[in-house]
């Protein structure tokens, strides 16, 4: 559909978002990345039955870890949506990186080792 | 079995590619018989292809 | 949903895609007729065709885009929608100019404007039409405004309104003034149940359901509180779960269901509001004004398709759709030639699927001797082993024409590549998706020994397949492949800032090279394939789907509990198109005992079950002397049946003048109608309440059927049917018609109210608040027949031992609802007939008939290859804290106590991670997504300073 979408999102593909661990997702805020996000099938019709919201509780777990040590949580985000909502992908992505751009850059970032 | 001639096919020809036909020669294809698939218009997928959600669980036709 | 069938279709071996084509006549005979096709240029070559759009890009031509149903614009060089397959363009010449700008931008060389009309012919043994239809057109009819009054719209341009590649984006909006809409009225049954004004006698058994769902989803979209009211006459949510949808809407949604005929439909001009004016129940008029009106539009048989059906000789009824027999559900009037899907009546999604895997089984059936003869083999090359090599990667971008190249500066992707770990080659190609481009590839991995290959181009969703079956043309592992996807991701989105693009591009090969040096060779284990068949369940569901396979030349155990065969249907006497169920059973049955691949199994119980798709082992204990045997085999096909509800409502057990459906068709043959003056039917008895939430789908025109049984033997009995919503979808409509004109007497109530049965010597009065009356009625009869619904078998035990899924009203859970009605969630276990969902003896038929098509495609084999993309778990390491036991959504890893592992067996994981994601010491990996191979992304991204 070629919709527009900031150039800072890069998508890593996995199987099902149930298959994003906690590990994956603290090494991006690790290794500097502003923000991360998992875009999962809508709720209730997640292929594998319920991947979908055990990637929302891992989520909603790295949201207190990185509260924990001082983070702003929101760093990480869940978004749902279906194949077929290229638009909302692309609505998902400019909310997501305004988001990030008030926040300000990853403070771990001038410690990343990467 | 067998014809006048006694030759079979081994090809089946499914006309409509809408989610009928599409699932009629898959399973042919998938039970090793070759289909030729027609449609009159320029894309398969048929009437669900222009459909936004389905009933009764609301997931995206496309 | 259907995109993936789309690719699967359009990707496999032995399906020939023919577009832009019509069948013009059929000669020859059953396994051997000659086809003559109408091949209409389409000006692009589809086989050069990229899908690449610089074309419809360069179009000066505007045209309307009938795939959003004309509510928005398109080029005259075209595509209908992004997941086109195939993934061509296509010129519309009632619009084209003829400019060549197109000719003169398409690098690809593939537009042909001196394509002509062709004819060609091919030889098949069985033909299946599933044509299917078209939405009926309303303008015809001027009172409900369409086409005159811009906010009066059909239901297919309002799916296309709501849906987000639609017009509007998704955003809901009337189309006068693109305001979001405040109010919409939905009128139903529009060139359905119409006999007066459009012909259209029959119900298009859809309508009901996707109305409620445009409600639905229209309230979701709204940005404030949207009324949405729904105008009709009955409400018909028959199928599997529907009814519960139906009540959702209704009671969660705030939907409002008004029971109306539509008079007129007029516009406030200053607004462009609609005044709705309609005749309520009780026959007073009302209006009532809303922001928009979509017309819930039947389905019809356009006349042309009609015609080709006539001109090939088969039979069609007055409808235009498809004459099929009540037996012979998906067998047209000429041999050979089948149908499914709405040609063959209207249906919805599930039954259409259902019915094109019957047409399959039959169509493949008469052909089985020749099965395999006319696939094209696939060469498998030996695979070389790599294990021992450190990386040597070959990156290839790609150009895309100038989609990407025309944006990302493809040499400097390209040199950038060749600075990366591990890349010892590095290409750009104009298409590397492109037949030459495969061979260039397949040369280059030989001739500089590489061992990983990175594609730079589209998405690997529709090429990553293609890529795959290249490596391993020459002998490398189809797993030592990844791809940056520079175009859909990058190009396309970046496309006003080449610069940025660019090093996105950049990053993104990176990040596959890194992903690539990590991949490792993966074995996609082969498991043989037992080709017998369990069939569980010996009424007519299950003998079809046992003969069915038989013809297959597959042998098949048909299991029954009881001593006979038949099941629920020795108990039936006619459909209601007049078809004699017991001289079919009679045929059945001796069909099914006299073949020699069926063995039947009577007095049959299961004991045990074990194994996977293509080698179950099940024990059985039959006969009255309990014999045991075990059966191997690499199906199973559930058909156990249903039975009738016992009612405890309305007196029934207590007062024998009251009777279910099934006893008064007993004795509506056994001693006739004689001796009755009166009968009064109830609908609903035990279906569409607290207990059970579901319509049980059949009983409406049960009573219709035994309603007119008794009006034809004599019109002088009165015959009241109570009922909520009559629900004689598609073809039935007309038994309905006709009941009403017999001065059968339809009295609706509400499920707040409804009837009571008083017992007197004189006879059972029946006392019933009338709906148009608004009064309270008395009728005494001397007979009563409850419409008792459809109760699951009890499968209590057989599921204990098999594990199968059941919802909570005992019925078999299907794999998909929608796309695998058929298929049961476990691989190699199909499901059939009224065990699935109350239904019909011709639907059960069919889907018996798809059930045995559908394991068809198991036993075709004689081997299945497993997906390699399994879990694996580090036995060594693991401590056995079951984490992974419980989280599998489909219950795979299991603790072994004899080897005190846990053990996750590669047929039947899925491949979704969540064990591998949750295991708390890290020991469970799952292949191509390892974490290492995940990592390694994250890492290379970021290392580019992001």
């Amino acid at each position: 559909m070629r919709l527009d979408y900031p150039a800072n999102v890069k998508i890593i593909r996995v199987p099902c978002t149930g298959k994003v661990d906690v590990l994956h997702l603290m090494r991006a805020i690790q290794r500097g990345a502003d923000g991360v996000y998992v875009v999962g099938c809508l709720e209730g019709s997640c292929h594998y039955k319920e991947g979908n919201l055990r990637a929302r509780e891992r989520v909603m777990h790295v949201q207190q870890l990185l509260q924990e040590i001082g983070l702003e949580g929101d760093r990480v985000r869940m978004y749902n949506l279906s194949s077929g909502e290229g638009p909302t992908f692309a609505a998902y992505a400019r909310e997501m990186t305004e988001h990030i751009k008030a926040l300000g850059p990853n403070p771990l970032k001038k410690w990343a080792t990467a | 079995m067998g014809s006048a001639s006694g030759k079979i096919s081994g090809s089946v020809m499914v006309v409509g590619a809408g989610i009928a036909g599409m699932q009629a020669s898959l399973d042919l294809a998938n039970s090793d018989y070759y289909v030729h698939l027609v449609d009159k218009l320029p894309t398969i997928g048929g009437m669900m292809a222009r459909l936004d959600k389905t009933f009764p669980t609301n997931d995206c036709a496309m | 949903m259907i995109s993936p069938k789309l690719v699967e279709v359009g990707r496999h071996l032995n399906i020939n895609i023919i577009t832009n084509s019509e069948i013009k006549t059929v000669e020859g005979e059953p396994g051997n007729f000659t086809v003559t096709l109408s091949n209409h240029p389409r000006y692009i070559d589809p086989v050069k065709c990229t899908g690449c759009g610089e074309c419809a890009k360069h179009c000066p031509v505007t045209a309307v885009n009938r795939y959003n149903k004309g509510l928005d614009d398109r080029r005259a060089t075209f595509i209908e929608y992004p997941q086109a397959v195939p993934l061509a363009f296509g010129i519309d010449t009632d619009t084209c100019i003829g400019c060549g700008l197109c000719e003169n931008v398409c690098i690809a060389r593939a537009i042909q404007y001196d394509e002509t009309e062709r004819e060609s012919r091919v030889t098949v043994g069985s033909i299946i039409l599933a044509p299917g239809s078209m939405g009926y057109d309303p303008s015809k009819l001027d009172f409900w405004g369409y086409g005159k009054y811009a906010n009066v719209l059909t239901s297919e341009e309002f799916e296309r309104i709501l849906s987000a590649s639609g017009p509007y984006f998704g955003h809901l909006s009337r189309p006068l003034d693109r305001e979001e809409p405040k109010k919409i009225a939905w009128i139903q049954c529009v060139g359905s149940r119409d006999t007066n004004r459009c012909g259209n006698g029959y119900c298009s058994s859809v309508c009901c359901m996707y109305a409620i769902k445009e409600a639905m989803i229209a309230k979701e979209h709204a940005h404030g509180e949207l009324d949405c009211a729904i105008f009709n006459m009955d409400i018909r949510s028959f199928g599997k779960d529907y009814e519960k949808y139906y009540l959702r809407a209704k009671d969660k949604d705030g939907v409002r269901f008004l029971k109306a005929r539509i008079h007129t439909i007029t516009e406030i001009p200053e607004t462009g509001d609609l005044q709705v004016w309609y005749i309520d129940e009780t026959g007073q008029r009302q209006d009532e004004i809303f922001s928009m009106v979509v017309l819930s539009v039947g389905l019809q048989i356009p006349e042309n398709v009609a015609d080709v059906a006539r001109n090939l000789g088969v039979e069609l009824n007055k409808y235009r759709f498809v004459e099929t027999g009540p037996f012979t559900p998906v067998e047209t009037s000429r041999p050979g030639i089948f149908t499914c899907g709405v040609f063959q009546g209207p249906k919805d999604i599930p039954s259409s699927v259902t019915e094109a895997s019957a047409a399959a089984c039959l169509a493949g059936a008469d052909l089985a001797v020749s099965r395999g003869m006319d696939t094209p083999t696939v060469q498998v090359t030996e695979q070389q082993d790599v294990s021992g090599e450190s990386p040597r990667i070959g990156v290839f971008v790609c150009n895309c024409g100038i989609n990407i190249g025309g944006i990302v500066d493809v040499p400097a992707v390209q040199n950038y590549s060749a600075t990366l770990p591990n890349v010892v080659y590095t290409d750009q190609n104009l298409f590397t998706c492109s037949q030459d481009t495969q061979d260039k590839i397949k040369e280059k991995i030989i001739e500089h020994k590489l061992n990983r290959v990175v594609v730079a181009s589209c998405s690997p969703k529709t090429h990553e397949q293609m890529f795959m079956e290249t490596l391993e043309a020459c002998g490398l592992n189809r797993y030592l492949f990844e791809m940056a996807n520079i175009r859909n991701q990058n190009s396309w989105i970046h496309s006003k800032t080449p610069a940025i693009a660019t090093q996105k591009a950049k990053d993104l090969v990176r990040m596959a090279v890194a992903r690539a040096s990590t991949l490792r060779p993966l074995a996609e284990k082969v498991i043989s394939v037992n080709k017998q068949a369990l069939v569980i369940g010996g009424g007519v569901a299950g003998m079809n789907a046992a003969l069915g396979l038989a013809k297959q030349a597959f042998r098949v155990f048909l299991l029954e509990k009881e001593t006979e065969l038949g099941g629920l249907s020795r108990k039936l006497h006619h459909t209601i198109e007049g078809g004699d169920i017991q001289a079919y059973l009679k045929q059945l049955v001796a069909d099914v005992r006299k073949n020699e691949l069926i063995d039947v199994v009577t007095g049959a119980r299961v004991t045990n079950f074990s194994g996977y798709k293509g080698n179950f082992k099940t024990d059985v204990v039959a006969g009255p002397a309990n014999t045991k045997l075990t059966i191997e085999h690499g199906v199973i096909i559930v058909a156990t049946g249903a039975n009738e509800y016992i009612p405890t409502e309305y007196l029934y057990g207590q007062d024998p003048r009251v009777v279910t459906q099934l006893q008064l068709g007993d004795r509506l043959e056994e001693i006739g109608v004689s001796d009755l003056s009166t009968v009064v039917m109830i609908q609903c008895v035990g279906s569409r309440n607290s207990t059970n939430e579901n319509c049980s789908r059949i009983c409406c025109q049960n009573a219709i059927k035994n309603a007119l049984i008794i009006k034809k033997a004599d019109p002088a009995i009165q015959v009241y049917i109570l009922y909520r919503d009559i629900r004689t979808y598609g073809l039935m409509e007309d038994y309905y018609t006709e009941a009403r004109n017999l001065g059968v007497i339809f009295i609706r109530f509400d499920e707040t109210n409804p009837p009571e049965v008083k017992s007197t010597p004189e006879g059972l009065i029946v006392s019933v608040t009338d709906h148009i009356l608004r009064m309270p009625l008395e009728i005494q009869t001397e007979l009563l027949a409850l419409s008792a619904g459809v109760t699951a078998a009890d499968t209590g035990s057989l599921c204990g031992i098999m594990k199968f899924n059941r919802n909570p009203e005992g019925f078999f859970i299907e794999a998909h609802v929608k796309l695998r009605p058929v298929d049961m969630p476990g691989d190699g276990i199909f499901l059939c007939g009224t065990a699935h969902a109350p239904k019909l003896i011709s639907e059960t038929i069919a889907q018996a008939q798809a059930a045995a098509s559908r394991a068809t495609t198991f036993l075709s084999k004689s081997e299945i290859k497993l997906s390699a993309i399994t879990a694996k778990v580090d036995t060594e390491h693991c401590v056995k804290c079951l984490t992974c036991v419980r989280s599998c959504p489909f219950g795979v890893p299991v603790f072994n106590t004899e080897k005190q592992i846990i053990e996750i067996d590669e047929a039947t994981c899925h491949g979704c991670g969540v064990c591998a994601a949750i295991c708390p010491r890290r020991t469970i990996q799952l292949s191509f997504y390892e974490d290492d191979q995940l990592n390694c992304k994250i890492d290379a991204l970021l290392a580019g300073g992001m």
